[in-house]
């Protein structure tokens, strides 16, 4: 060791015994002082004497002693310690400064991070999967017709696809997956408590294919998916909820739809499907049993393992290492083109070819339109946010050491260390950068999940470091750049000049200003740019929240029965029956109805091709005359609060035996009978094969969305219809429902133990969540917009203030020689409101650019809305006055002596 | 101050203490000052209390190290002692010390040519 490290090290070790080496060298010196003064004693000198001559030959003991206790150790962290507790002194001298540098930082910094992370996961992540570049997710414009197709529309395929592209196409894998149903979900037992878990029904090579690992057991197996085994994989975050990571979970039976499943593994940590924004919870083989058809089907349907022509399973793809995706694609195509016929219809020459694509194996494959969009214009308010934040800390900043300078002057005559000073500045902006960011973060924490359950990701979402330490940095660089930019204009004047001159002459840098106003007009246009977006979706929220529904969804529960052992038509409408006679007998409940769509929930059947009396609709050709449609059971009108325009509500009188009965609404009546009048007039498809009789005609009311234009609707009756395997009950009871949740709950079990209830939540429940992306939307919009306004004032309260502490001199004179006081103020005032108004002059354009891109997210507001503008530019005068009245009163209250006294 | 009387070099006091020890063995502070001033013969004047300064950055670099023990006179005291390293430093400074007071001796001796 060299004898610098070794020097180092003892001073580090002396860093622990400081007191003790302390005592040590006192006893030492006093030691020798004692012998020092004997010595002389001896050579004849008075004992007062000696120890003064003693004391006099060894020097100056208290010089000594600091001596020696600097360089015993390291001044090093004594140093620092010292900086950072001058630091800490000089925040909480000036806590409004400090608190509001700090909030800036934390929630500029912090949104950005969250929504950054967000849209990262959303738009970028890969799937966790080994070499995620070679996997793709198989897409196609389109399918023969003749098929029937379940799912979304270009990632469906068939059975026959799926085994041609595995055989033949030459691909290292091809993977498929199939969910459990539309919700991704099926019921699942793990103890005797039924629920709903997700989960996909999976080729034999999903997770070899994939490259994804177990925690615990095995993945799957080509001979599970020959043998359609009934074995399961869990998720991580599955067995941790369900088995607390037992690791004798291996073995164990899961009961999916009542069938039991063995437990053989647990996926790798971080694996959660290939499904999107839905995390699964389980695994299942590809299987044949009636009650595992594709996306929950009935079976009577024809099952996807044998019916050739249901296109219902996605694939995701391998390519071999060498192959390029191009070449992949060529040959996949070439299978495709053949395969897509198999058991649909004879090839002809002049069918058009359906295009397949590679999709990179992203987190996200069916990207949300609407969500991605609403994602980038979060990303751009926070980008604006952050801007002004950025700003304003940095001017704050400015203005804070600049009105420091005459500190620094005096304390470089006092004769500070420039390293000194200079240290302290920077351990201030560490300080202060440090803070922010620790606040920073707690906030992108909170906002991440906030975002993710917006976005429904449960996906390991966690905010992205990366993006907090660049901001933060740059933050940083700018603190330093202009926390120490006073300290070289300190530096560069010798100290007596600063001292000697006066506020009117360092009021005179006119550039400096310049620089400053133009940084407070574009912050004023950004808050501007804001406040008209968060005005236009406040706007939105509020239509969408006093949309009339045309129903009474308060007192409602619902929720979804999906009986596990009714397999055919009859079946099923009698526990359906059943069912509802049940319920009925619970004590409170009013009246009870289903529904196959949950209204609100976004779902609905959409049909085109009808004939009224056996003629075209109100002379519109048949196959144009679309409308949506419902399956329904009886009292179902009474049941929403719909009110009955015409004729009756369905009955328990429309049995299967009575004649088949439609009930339609006024949108319906007016535009394919000419006529409210419709009772009486028979519907039928244009094959002539069904009619079904007008009983009634029902007031306009929302089914899919709150958004959702009135459009014609038709309503049957499921005890009239086909297959149903799946019904949501919709009960009326007096108070909260979900109170009556646990009765019904009781009663279900009875019916059948495996039977979970499918999403229970009150009717008012499903509306808000349809708006609830929107009502979050235009919430953090409103958030941005009144955080905007906040740094605004801060920053112009801060610069106006400090403008004013630097133009006493110059207020003083101004009065001495007759201004009054209005005067002074309106000088203050005029000069912030000119600031705003150049600021607003810039501000609208951006603001109307940004409007047009906002457009598409607004419901019953034009993007050019004038009391959104208004409102805007109101709110942006008044925060730029009232940031100006306290300093343009501590501007009139500016006694003219004493401005010039100080001088 | 007596004109002739020499303030120490800087760093001389390192070297005459890391001689001291060598050559009497483990000593405490006084002892060291008094050989100095002994071997000196007042011709060098020193402030005793900065053979302690010295003694610290010696024992940083362990070439000395130090103990409690009591000295002639029954006092608790620090006794220095030279260390393996410090013997080898003393070898290398001596050698550097000779070479440059001869070097200087030669430039001294030179007479100035007429």
């Amino acid at each position: 060791m060299s004898d610098r490290a070794l020097t180092f090290m003892a001073k580090l070790k002396a860093l622990f015994a400081q007191r003790r080496a302390d005592s040590a060298f006192d006893e030492e010196m006093e030691t020798h002082l004692e012998m020092l003064a004997e010595k002389y004693e001896r050579e004849g000198m008075s004992a007062k004497e000696a120890a003064q001559t003693a004391r006099r030959q060894f020097g100056n003991t208290t010089l000594l002693r600091q001596r020696q206790r600097e360089s015993r150790t390291t001044m090093f962290f004594a140093n620092v310690w010292r900086d950072v507790r001058f630091g800490v002194r000089q925040l909480t001298k000036a806590p409004v400064f400090t608190i509001v540098c700090v909030l800036t930082l934390a929630l500029g910094v912090g949104a950005n991070t969250a929504v950054f992370s967000v849209m990262h996961a959303v738009l970028m992540k890969m799937l966790p999967v080994e070499d995620a570049s070679h996997v793709f997710y198989l897409h196609t414009t389109g399918w023969p017709d003749g098929v029937s197709q379940t799912g979304d529309s270009n990632t469906s395929f068939s059975y026959p696809v799926y085994r041609a592209l595995r055989e033949q196409s030459g691909l290292q894998e091809v993977m498929a997956f199939i969910p459990m149903s539309f919700s991704g979900k099926a019921p699942v037992r793990v103890g005797a408590v039924p629920e709903e878990a997700a989960g996909d029904m999976v080729s034999g090579n999903y997770f070899r294919g994939l490259g994804v690992g177990t925690e615990l057991g095995r993945g799957f197996v080509e001979k599970d998916e020959d043998d359609h085994t009934a074995v399961t994989v869990i998720s991580e975050k599955f067995w941790t909820t369900h088995y607390s990571r037992s690791r004798d979970v291996i073995g164990k039976t899961l009961y999916i739809k009542s069938v039991p499943f063995t437990i053989v593994g647990v996926a790798i940590k971080g694996f959660e499907g290939t499904e999107g924004k839905r995390s699964l919870d389980f695994w299942i083989p590809l299987q044949s049993r009636p009650e595992f058809n594709a996306w929950g089907s009935p079976a009577e349907d024809g099952m996807y393992l044998t019916k050739q022509n249901f296109w219902c399973m996605k694939l995701m793809v391998r390519t071999e290492a060498g192959v390029s995706r191009e070449q992949a694609l060529a040959r996949t195509q070439a299978v495709f083109d053949q395969a897509a016929y198999i058991g649909v219809r004879q090839k002809h020459t002049d069918d058009p070819t359906y295009k397949l694509s590679f999709m990179d194996a992203k987190q996200f494959d069916s990207q949300d339109d609407s969500f991605a969009r609403a994602l980038k214009t979060l990303m751009a308010m926070v980008g604006l946010v952050l801007l002004i934040a950025m700003s304003n800390v940095v001017m704050l900043l400015m203005a804070r050491n600049a009105s420091r300078q005459r500190e620094f002057a005096v304390r470089l005559a006092l004769g500070a260390g420039r390293t000194e000073m200079f240290r302290q500045l920077l351990t201030e902006s560490v300080l202060l950068v440090a803070l922010g960011g620790i606040a920073a973060w707690a906030f992108a924490l909170g906002a991440t999940h906030a975002l993710g359950s917006w976005a429904q990701i449960q996906s390991n979402l966690q905010p992205d470091g990366t993006v907090l330490w660049f901001t933060l940095s740059v933050l940083f660089v700018l603190a330093l750049v202009f926390g120490l930019a006073p300290l070289r204009a300190a530096m560069s004047n010798s100290p007596e000049m600063v001292l000697r001159s006066s506020a009117t002459v360092s009021q005179s840098n006119w550039q400096k200003m310049r620089v400053g106003n133009a940084v407070i007009v574009t912050q004023i246009a950004m808050c501007l740019v804001l406040l008209v977006g968060a005005g236009l979706l406040l706007g939105t929220l509020r239509n969408l929240l006093n949309t009339p529904l045309g129903q009474k969804p308060k007192g409602l529960l619902v929720f979804g029965v999906h009986p596990q052992h009714a397999h055919t038509k009859e079946e099923s409408i009698a526990f359906f029956v059943a069912l509802q006679q049940r319920l009925r007998t619970i004590p409170g409940v009013e009246s009870v109805s289903m529904a196959e769509n949950r209204p609100g929930s976004g779902w609905s059947s959409n049909n085109a091709g009808i004939l009224v009396d056996g003629h075209k609709p109100n002379g519109i050709e048949p196959g144009q005359a679309s409308f949506r449609r419902n399956v329904v059971g009886a009292d179902y009108f009474r049941t929403m609060g719909v009110q009955v325009l015409q004729g009756r509500d369905f009955s328990d009188a429309d049995s299967p035996s009575a004649p088949k009965a439609v009930i339609v609404n006024e949108t319906f009546a007016k535009k394919y009978l000419g006529t409210l009048n419709a009772v009486g007039h028979v519907l039928s498809d244009p094959s002539g094969s069904e009619s079904d009789l007008i009983v009634g005609v029902v007031k306009d009311h929302k089914y899919t969305s709150i958004t959702e234009e009135a459009m014609p609707m038709l309503w049957t009756l499921f005890a009239q219809g086909g297959a149903v395997n799946q019904l949501n009950v919709e009960m009326r009871v007096p108070g909260d429902p979900m109170a009556m949740l646990p009765t019904v709950r009781k009663v279900i079990s009875q019916i059948d133990p495996d039977m979970p209830l499918l999403e229970p939540m009150t009717q008012s429940a499903v509306f808000e969540q349809s708006i609830a992306q929107q009502v979050l939307f235009a919430r953090l919009a409103g958030c941005f917009g009144v955080l905007a306004i906040v740094l605004i004032a801060t920053g112009l309260y801060g610069t106006l203030a400090y403008r004013i502490s630097r133009r006493v001199a110059e207020i003083g004179i101004r009065m001495a020689l007759g201004a009054q006081r209005s005067q002074v103020v309106w000088m203050v005032l005029r000069g912030s409101l000119l600031l705003c108004a150049a600021g607003v002059v810039l501000g609208v354009p951006l603001a109307m650019a940004a409007g047009k891109g906002l457009e598409s997210s607004l419901y019953g507001m034009k993007s050019l809305d004038a009391a959104s503008y208004a409102l805007a530019i109101a709110g942006v005068a008044l925060v730029a006055l009232l940031a100006s009245a306290v300093p343009a009163g501590r501007a009139a209250n500016v006694s003219p002596t004493s401005a010039l006294r100080m001088e | 101050m007596a004109a002739d009387k020499s303030e120490v070099l800087q760093g001389t006091l390192d070297l005459m203490i890391l001689k001291t020890l060598e050559a009497l063995g483990p000593l405490h502070g006084f002892g060291i000052a008094r050989r100095i001033e002994q071997l000196s013969e007042d011709v060098l004047t020193l402030n005793e209390g900065t053979v302690y300064t010295s003694l610290l950055r010696l024992q940083q670099k362990s070439w000395i190290r130090s103990e409690w023990g009591v000295s002639e006179n029954n006092r608790r005291a620090r006794f220095y002692s030279i260390t393996d390293r410090g013997l080898k430093q003393l070898a290398v400074e001596t050698e550097n010390w000779e070479r440059i007071a001869g070097v200087i001796g030669r430039v001294l001796a030179l007479e100035a040519k007429a």
